[in-house]
C-alpha cells in the first residue's frame, strides 16, 4: 500500500493507492503543528500505517517559515570585505518610479555577518589561505548571541569549496551542536549574492525543518509506519529525510511541484507527452510546461518577487512554473481610471467570496461563476452550505453601478478578465518560450482548474483539455508518481569550440560520481539509480543560458556537436535568431534519480450503465459570448469509460466543476480522465 | 470560433492588458539575448510600442532615463521618412539633438509594423551600447569638447529596407566601433525584441481587427491621462522653487547653477528651467529629450508610480526651457555624460517638493549614476576588456524611516550590480571590497542610507579609468534639519596605498593605471530627514551594534 500526504493551506490531502485502486481523504490543515493534520488524515482514512510500503510527504513548512519569518536566528560567515553583499543584494528597484521604494531587509542583520580572512581567485586557486584562528572569536560571539543556524558562503566557493569545508569543520569543532550549511552544499553556481542568499535561507529554515520532520517521523513510527518517509522536493522528485536536511531549501515549492509532476506522469500513461499544466487554487493559479514528458527545471527562483519587489533569490532546482494572483477567491475591483481588475487580492477562505455570507462584500471569480450558473448552488462549498445570494447581488451591485450593465454582464467581465490574466500566464510558459500551444494539451486540476480550462484552451488554441482523475487531490497523487531525485549544478565555463571533449566528459563523470556517492549516503540504493545530464549553454558574450539535455554515453566531439545543434535550435525557437559566435557551456547539470516502483493506474470499472444514468439534470448556464444554454449536467462519479457527449454541458461532483462550452466533444478514457476536444481530431 | 463583440468594454480591457504585456515580452527578449553586461545586468535599455502617430502605448523599462525617448524617435522618423516607410524597414539612430537622442552610446532601433498594408504601430528599443567609437573606449568621457569625439553619429537612418539588410550601413557602423561583435550582438538582440513585439501586435490585429485595437490604444492613452489627472488634484497647489549647483562641466572647474520654478494648478504641472546655466563646453550638457525624460520621471513618481507609462500620462505636463542651456544643448555640444545634468532636472523638482509630498519623496540621494569605464586587458587571455557600469549608493531618509542602503540612482531601476565573481572571471580585475562606508553624512532623526566602497585592483600591466561621479562637490541634500549626505568620488590608491596628497576625482578621464593600483569608488550616503537630536536612542544603539556608525560619530553627532 502506497500513501502520500500533501499539506495545503486549507486541507491536508491523503491519497492511498493499492491494487484495489485509489482512496482519498481530506482533513483540515492544523497550523502550527502541521504533522497533526497528517496524523488526523491517516486516522480518518481508517488505514493502518503498519501496512504502508511507501510514504511520501509534501510540506509547506519551509515556505511558511520564510514568508512568516518564523525561521531561526541565523548568522553568516563570509570573505573579508564582503559581508555587505547580502544587504546590498543586486541594488535593483523593479518599482522604477517609486521613490518611497522599500528594499527587502536581509535575513541576517549586519552584526551577525562575520568576515574571515581568506581568498580564492576566480579559477579556484588559493590566493590567501584561510585564517581559521579568527573563528574562535566569531563562534564565541555567535554562541553569546544565541544564534541557531550558521551559513558559510565565500567568494568563488562554487569553484573550490576547500575554504568553506575548512571553516565548517572548524566551526563544528568549536561548537559541535551548531546547525551549519556551507554554500557548496546547496549551490555550485556563480553569482555571490544569489548563492549567499540561498545558503542563508537554507540555514534559516534548517532547525524548523529538522524539528518538524523529526516530530512527523517519530509520530508516524509510533503509528506503526515501517519505511522511512520520503519528502517531496521542489525539483519534482522526492528525497530521504537525511537528504532533505542536508539542504532543506529544496522543499520551498514542495506542493506545486508534485502537481506538475503528476501531470507529466499521467501524460505518460495516456500518451500525452506535451502538456501545459494548470493548477487553479483559491488565491493563485500556477502553470508549467511539460515538453516530451518532462517538466522543465530552473534555478532562477525567487520568493516575494513581483513587479514591485526584488524578493530573495533561491538557487535551488525548482519546477519552472509561473504563478499569478488569480484564483477562485480573487477580488474584482475598479481603479481610479474606471478599469476593472481581478486579483491579486483574494478574499481567501475568510471572509471568502461574497456568496459565503461571512461578511465578504467583494465579488470574486467564484461569485461570478455561481452567478452565471456554472457552479451548482446545491453543491456550493461541497454541498455543505447554500450560497448567500443577497450578499452576492450586493457585491455585484457595487460594480454594476460604476461600470454600467447588468449583474450578468459584470460577471462575464470578471471571468473574461480573470481568464485573460491566466492566458497571459499560460503564454509565458509556452508561446513566450517559443512553444506552439497547438502542439500541446492543457491539463487542468486544483479546485478551479476545470471551471476555466475550456475557455482558456479556446483562447490559447491548444488541441484539447484533460481533466485528470483525482484532480482535486492531484498534488498528493503526483508524489506517488515521482522518483527520488537530486540535482547537482556546477558552474564551470568552457568554450566548446576550443575545449577538449574529454575534459567535459570527465567533469561530468566526476560530478556524477560524487553525486551518486552523496545519494548513497542519503539512503538511495546504487541499483535504483539512473543519471541524466544537462548543459546550460549560451553564445560567447551572452550571459543567460538555455538548458540543453545531453544524450547518454561518453561525451566526444560528436556528442558536443549534437548538443550545439540542439542549442542553436533552442535559441532559434526562443528568440528567433542564431549567431555564429562560439558556444559556451556554463553550468554542468547532473540529475541522479532513484527509481521507485509504482502502482500502475487502475482502470475505472464499467457497469454497463448508460450516459443517461449519469445525466442528472439540465441547468441554464451562461457561456459568455457563446450564449446562454440549457446545459446537460453530468454526475462525474457516474460517468464511465467510453462515454462521450457534446457540450454545452457541466460535469460536477462535490469538489469538481468542469465547464464545457457548446459543440465541444467530450469523452472519458479508461482511467476516468475527461478529455475535451478543442480543435482537430482526437 | 465565435465572433468577438468588437467594442465590448471587457474585450477592450483585455486588448489593453495585452498591449502592456507586449512591452514586458520585448524587454525580456532583449535582456536574454544581449551581449553586454550593461544591457543584461544593468538593464540600461528600454523597449516600447507606439501607435502609428508616435504616441507611446506601452513601454518596458530597465531604467527611468528613457521615458521621453521612444515616442520622440518615432515622431522624428515620421517627419523624416514621410512616404518612404515600408514593411520590413528598420531604422537606427543615436542623434542626441533630435529624435529622442541622449548620448551617442544609446542606440535606438525602430521597426514599423504593418497590418493589411497599413502602418499601424512601431516597435522600438533603445539600449546603451558598450562602445560606439570616439576618443575613448566606452565612448563616454568627462572631457570631450565636441560631439565628434564621442563616437559615430547615426542621424536616424534605415539599416534594413523592405526586409533586406543595408550592408553598407552595417559595414560603416562596424568599422567605427571598438567591439563590433558585442555591439552587433546587441543589435540583433534589439531586432529580436522588436520582432517579438511585431508578432504580438500582428496577433492582436488579426484577432480583434484594426478598428478595435486602435480604439483600445486610444483608450489606454485616455486611461493614463485620467489616472494622472486624479493624482494632480491631490498635489499641493501653488508655485515652488529650487536651485542647486552642478560640480563642473568636466573641462573647467566652475560650478554651474541650475534652477526650476514649478507651478501646480488643478489640472496642470509646469516646470520652468529658465535661469539655468548656459550650454557648457564639456560633455555635461543634456539635450531637450533628456530634460523631458527627467521631468516625466519625477512627475510620475509624484503622481502615480504604479500604472504603466504611456503618452497619456504626460498630457498635463509642460516643460519650459530656453534654447542652448545646459538642459537644452544644441549641436555640436558634447553630451556624453548628459545623465549627470538630466538627473539634476529631476532632483530640482524633487528638492522643491520633498517637504510638500513627504509620503512619496525622500531627502536627496546619491543622484549620480556614478558610471565608470575600466579598460584594460584580461591578464589570463590578453584580450581587451571594457568594464562599464553604474554603482549603488545611499538613498535619502524619509519623514518616518531611514534611507535605503546601497541602491542604484533614480536614473536606473531594474538595474543589477555586477557580481564580484563574474567581474573577476570576465575582466580579470581583483575586487578587494564591496561594503558600506562610514564617511560622515546623512545624520538626522532619520538617517540617509549608506553609500558604498567598491575597490578594483588592476591585474593587467596597463589600464585606464574614466568615471563621472556627480555630487562630488555638492552632496545630497537633507530635509527638515536632517544633515546633507556624503560625496560621490573615486580615489586612486597607487600600488594599493593612498597618495599624498590623495588622488581623488569627481570626474576622471582616462586616468592611466598600472598593475597593483587600486581604484576605490565611493558613493554618497543619502541626506537625513529631521534634526539629529531627535533620533531615538534605540536607533543609535542599533546602528552602533551593526557598525553603521562609529562610536566617535555616535558621540559627536548624537551625544551617545
Amino acid at each position: 500500500m502506497r500513501v502520500a500526504t500533501d499539506v495545503g493551506g486549507t486541507f491536508t490531502d491523503l491519497v492511498c493507492v493499492d491494487a484495489n485502486g485509489v482512496r482519498t481523504v481530506k482533513a483540515d490543515t492544523t497550523p502550527p503543528n502541521f504533522e497533526q493534520g497528517v496524523l488526523n488524515a491517516i486516522d480518518k482514512s481508517d488505514l493502518d500505517a503498519a501496512q504502508f510500503d511507501y510514504f511520501a510527504h509534501g510540506t509547506t513548512v519551509v515556505i511558511n517559515a520564510l514568508l512568516s519569518r518564523k525561521g531561526s536566528k541565523t548568522a553568516l560567515i563570509t570573505t573579508r570585505g564582503f559581508r555587505d553583499v547580502l544587504e546590498i543584494a543586486r541594488g535593483n528597484r523593479p518599482d522604477l518610479f517609486n521613490i518611497a521604494f522599500e528594499k527587502p531587509a536581509p535575513f541576517v542583520p549586519r552584526y551577525l555577518r562575520h568576515e574571515v580572512t581568506e581568498r580564492l581567485s576566480y579559477d579556484g586557486e588559493v590566493s590567501t589561505p584561510v585564517q581559521l584562528q579568527e573563528l574562535d572569536e566569531i563562534v564565541a560571539h555567535l554562541r553569546a548571541e544565541q544564534v541557531e543556524a550558521i551559513a558559510i558562503c565565500l567568494l568563488h566557493g562554487y569553484v573550490n569549496p576547500i575554504h568553506e569545508q575548512q571553516i565548517k569543520q572548524r566551526v563544528l569543532e568549536l561548537w559541535p551542536q551548531a546547525a551549519v550549511i556551507a554554500s557548496h552544499e546547496v549551490c555550485r553556481e556563480w553569482r555571490e549574492y544569489e548563492r549567499t542568499s540561498t545558503t542563508v535561507l537554507s540555514a534559516y529554515v534548517l532547525p524548523i525543518t529538522n524539528r518538524y520532520l523529526g516530530r512527523l517521523e517519530s509520530h508516524l513510527h509510533e503509528k506503526g509506519l515501517k519505511p522511512s518517509p520520503f519528502i517531496m522536493q521542489s525539483n519534482g522528485g522526492v528525497a530521504t529525510v537525511k537528504g532533505t536536511l542536508a539542504d532543506p531549501i529544496t522543499l520551498v515549492e514542495s506542493g506545486p511541484a508534485s502537481g506538475m509532476l503528476g501531470a507529466a506522469s499521467i501524460g505518460q500513461i495516456i500518451g500525452e507527452e506535451n502538456l501545459i499544466a494548470l493548477d487553479i487554487g483559491g488565491t493563485t493559479a500556477k502553470c508549467a510546461l511539460i515538453h516530451e514528458g518532462k517538466a522543465q527545471i530552473t534555478t532562477e527562483y525567487r520568493i516575494e518577487w513581483d513587479r514591485e519587489n526584488p524578493g530573495y533569490p533561491i538557487r535551488t532546482p525548482v519546477v519552472d512554473l509561473v504563478e499569478i494572483g488569480n484564483g477562485g477567491g480573487s477580488i474584482a475591483w475598479i481603479d481610479e481610471g474606471n478599469r476593472m481588475h481581478v486579483g491579486p487580492q483574494s478574499a481567501g477562505s475568510s471572509p471568502g467570496p461574497a456568496a459565503y455570507g461571512r461578511g465578504g462584500d467583494n465579488a470574486t471569480t467564484t461569485d461570478a461563476n455561481l452567478l452565471l450558473g456554472r457552479i451548482n448552488p446545491e453543491l456550493f462549498l461541497g454541498g455543505e452550505q447554500k450560497p448567500d445570494w443577497n450578499s452576492l447581488y450586493n457585491a455585484f451591485d457595487k460594480l454594476a453601478q460604476q461600470l454600467g450593465g447588468s449583474h450578468e454582464e459584470v460577471a462575464r467581465g470578471v471571468i473574461r478578465i480573470a481568464n485573460a490574466n491566466m492566458v497571459n500566464a499560460l503564454k509565458l510558459v509556452s508561446l513566450n518560450r517559443g512553444y506552439d500551444p497547438r502542439d500541446f494539451s492543457l491539463i487542468a486540476f486544483g479546485g478551479g482548474g476545470a471551471m476555466h480550462a475550456v475557455a482558456l484552451a479556446e483562447e490559447l488554441k491548444v488541441k484539447k483539455v484533460i481533466v485528470p482523475v483525482n484532480a482535486s487531490v492531484f498534488s498528493a497523487w503526483g508524489m506517488l508518481m515521482s522518483d527520488l531525485r537530486r540535482d547537482f549544478l556546477q558552474t564551470s565555463v568552457e568554450n566548446l569550440k576550443e575545449c577538449d571533449p574529454a575534459t567535459v566528459d570527465s567533469r561530468y563523470n566526476d560530478i556524477a560520481c560524487a553525486a551518486q556517492q552523496q545519494c548513497e549516503n542519503e539512503g538511495i540504493q546504487r541499483e535504483q539509480m539512473y543519471v541524466e545530464r544537462y548543459a546550460d549553454m549560451r553564445y560567447l558574450g551572452q550571459e543567460h543560458t538555455i538548458k540543453i539535455p545531453l544524450a547518454d554515453g561518453n561525451i566526444d566531439q560528436q556528442a558536443l556537436k549534437v548538443a550545439c545543434q540542439e542549442f542553436h535550435r533552442a535559441h532559434e525557437r526562443e528568440y528567433c535568431f542564431t549567431l555564429d559566435n562560439p558556444i559556451e557551456l556554463v553550468n554542468y547539470h547532473v540529475v541522479v534519480f532513484g527509481k521507485i516502483e509504482k502502482q500502475p493506474l487502475v482502470e475505472k470499472a464499467t457497469t454497463g450503465a448508460s450516459l443517461e444514468d449519469a445525466r442528472k439534470a439540465v441547468r441554464k448556464v451562461d457561456f459568455d459570448d457563446q450564449g446562454i444554454h440549457e446545459a446537460d449536467i453530468y454526475d462525474l462519479a457516474r460517468l464511465e469509460p467510453g462515454m462521450s457527449f457534446v457540450g454545452p454541458a457541466i460535469i460536477e461532483d462535490a469538489t469538481n466543476t468542469i465547464v464545457i462550452t457548446p459543440h465541444k466533444q467530450v469523452r472519458m478514457d479508461a482511467y476516468g480522465n475527461i478529455h475535451i476536444l478543442i480543435e482537430g481530431q482526437d | 470560433m465565435p465572433a468577438i463583440e468588437q467594442d465590448n468594454p471587457y474585450t477592450l480591457e483585455i486588448i489593453k492588458s495585452s498591449l502592456i504585456a507586449i512591452g514586458d515580452e520585448m524587454f525580456a527578449a532583449m535582456s536574454r539575448t544581449s551581449m553586454s553586461p550593461i544591457i543584461y545586468e544593468a538593464l540600461d535599455y528600454s523597449v516600447g510600442v507606439t501607435d502609428a502617430k508616435g504616441d507611446l502605448i506601452a513601454q518596458g523599462n530597465g531604467t527611468t532615463v528613457f521615458l521621453g525617448m521612444i515616442d520622440s524617435l518615432v515622431e522624428d522618423i515620421l517627419a523624416k521618412f514621410q512616404g518612404n516607410i515600408y514593411e520590413g524597414d528598420v531604422f537606427v539612430g543615436n542623434d542626441p539633438y533630435s529624435g529622442g537622442g541622449t548620448h551617442l552610446c544609446d542606440v535606438a532601433i525602430a521597426k514599423p509594423v504593418f497590418f493589411n498594408d497599413q502602418l499601424v504601430a512601431f516597435t522600438v528599443n533603445k539600449a546603451h551600447w558598450v562602445d560606439v567609437g570616439g576618443m575613448s573606449p566606452g565612448s563616454f568621457t568627462t572631457n570631450a569638447s565636441e560631439i565628434f569625439q564621442e563616437g559615430i553619429q547615426l542621424p536616424t537612418v534605415k539599416i534594413f529596407e523592405k526586409g533586406d539588410a543595408l550592408d553598407s550601413v552595417i559595414d560603416i557602423l562596424k568599422a567605427n566601433i571598438r567591439m563590433p561583435e558585442s555591439s552587433m550582438g546587441d543589435f540583433w538582440a534589439g531586432m529580436a525584441a522588436n520582432n517579438v513585439g511585431e508578432g504580438r501586435l500582428h496577433d492582436l490585429f488579426s484577432k480583434y481587427g484594426e478598428h478595435t485595437v486602435k480604439r483600445a490604444m486610444d483608450e489606454l492613452l485616455e486611461y493614463g491621462e485620467t489616472m494622472i489627472a486624479a493624482e494632480i488634484r491631490k498635489l499641493p497647489k501653488g508655485s515652488f522653487y529650487a536651485e542647486d549647483w552642478i560640480d563642473d562641466d568636466g573641462l573647467g572647474d566652475e560650478p554651474l547653477k541650475v534652477c526650476v520654478k514649478i507651478d501646480i494648478t488643478e489640472d496642470k504641472f509646469v516646470a520652468d528651467f529658465s535661469g539655468s546655466a548656459p550650454q557648457a563646453l564639456g560633455p555635461i550638457n543634456t539635450s531637450r529629450s533628456g530634460l523631458v525624460s527627467a521631468v516625466r520621471t519625477i512627475f510620475k513618481a509624484m503622481t502615480n508610480p504604479k500604472i504603466p507609462a504611456n503618452g497619456g500620462c504626460f498630457r498635463a505636463l509642460e516643460v519650459i526651457c530656453p534654447e542652448e542651456t545646459v538642459f537644452s544643448a544644441k549641436r555640436p555640444a558634447p553630451v556624453s555624460t548628459y545623465w549627470e545634468t538630466m538627473l539634476y532636472a529631476e532632483d530640482l523638482i524633487w528638492k522643491a517638493l520633498a517637504e510638500h509630498i513627504p509620503e512619496r519623496l525622500s531627502a536627496g540621494h546619491l543622484l549620480s549614476v556614478c558610471a565608470f569605464i575600466l579598460s584594460g586587458t584580461h591578464p589570463a587571455t590578453g584580450e581587451p576588456t571594457i568594464l562599464v557600469g553604474p554603482l549603488v549608493g545611499g538613498w535619502g531618509a524619509m519623514k518616518d524611516r531611514d534611507g535605503l542602503n546601497g541602491q542604484f540612482s533614480i536614473a536606473d531601476g531594474e538595474t543589477y550590480n555586477f557580481p564580484v565573481e563574474i567581474t573577476e572571471a570576465r575582466y580579470g580585475v581583483k575586487v578587494n571590497q564591496y561594503a558600506f562606508h562610514n564617511e560622515d553624512g546623512g545624520f538626522g532623526r532619520y538617517q540617509g542610507g549608506k553609500g558604498n566602497y567598491l575597490e578594483y585592483e588592476v591585474c593587467c600591466e596597463e589600464a585606464f579609468f574614466t568615471g563621472s561621479f556627480g555630487r562630488f562637490k555638492f552632496p545630497p541634500w537633507g530635509v527638515d534639519g536632517g544633515l546633507q549626505g556624503s560625496s560621490n568620488y573615486v580615489e586612486i590608491l597607487r600600488g594599493g596605498q593612498p597618495c599624498d596628497p590623495p588622488e581623488i576625482y569627481g570626474k576622471a578621464a582616462r586616468v592611466p593605471l598600472k598593475k597593483g593600483d587600486v581604484v576605490r569608488m565611493v558613493t554618497a550616503t543619502g541626506g537625513g530627514w529631521g534634526d539629529p537630536s531627535l533620533r531615538s536612542p534605540q536607533a543609535v544603539a542599533e546602528d552602533l551594534k551593526n557598525g553603521y556608525i562609529t562610536s566617535e560619530q555616535a558621540q559627536r553627532v548624537y551625544g551617545r
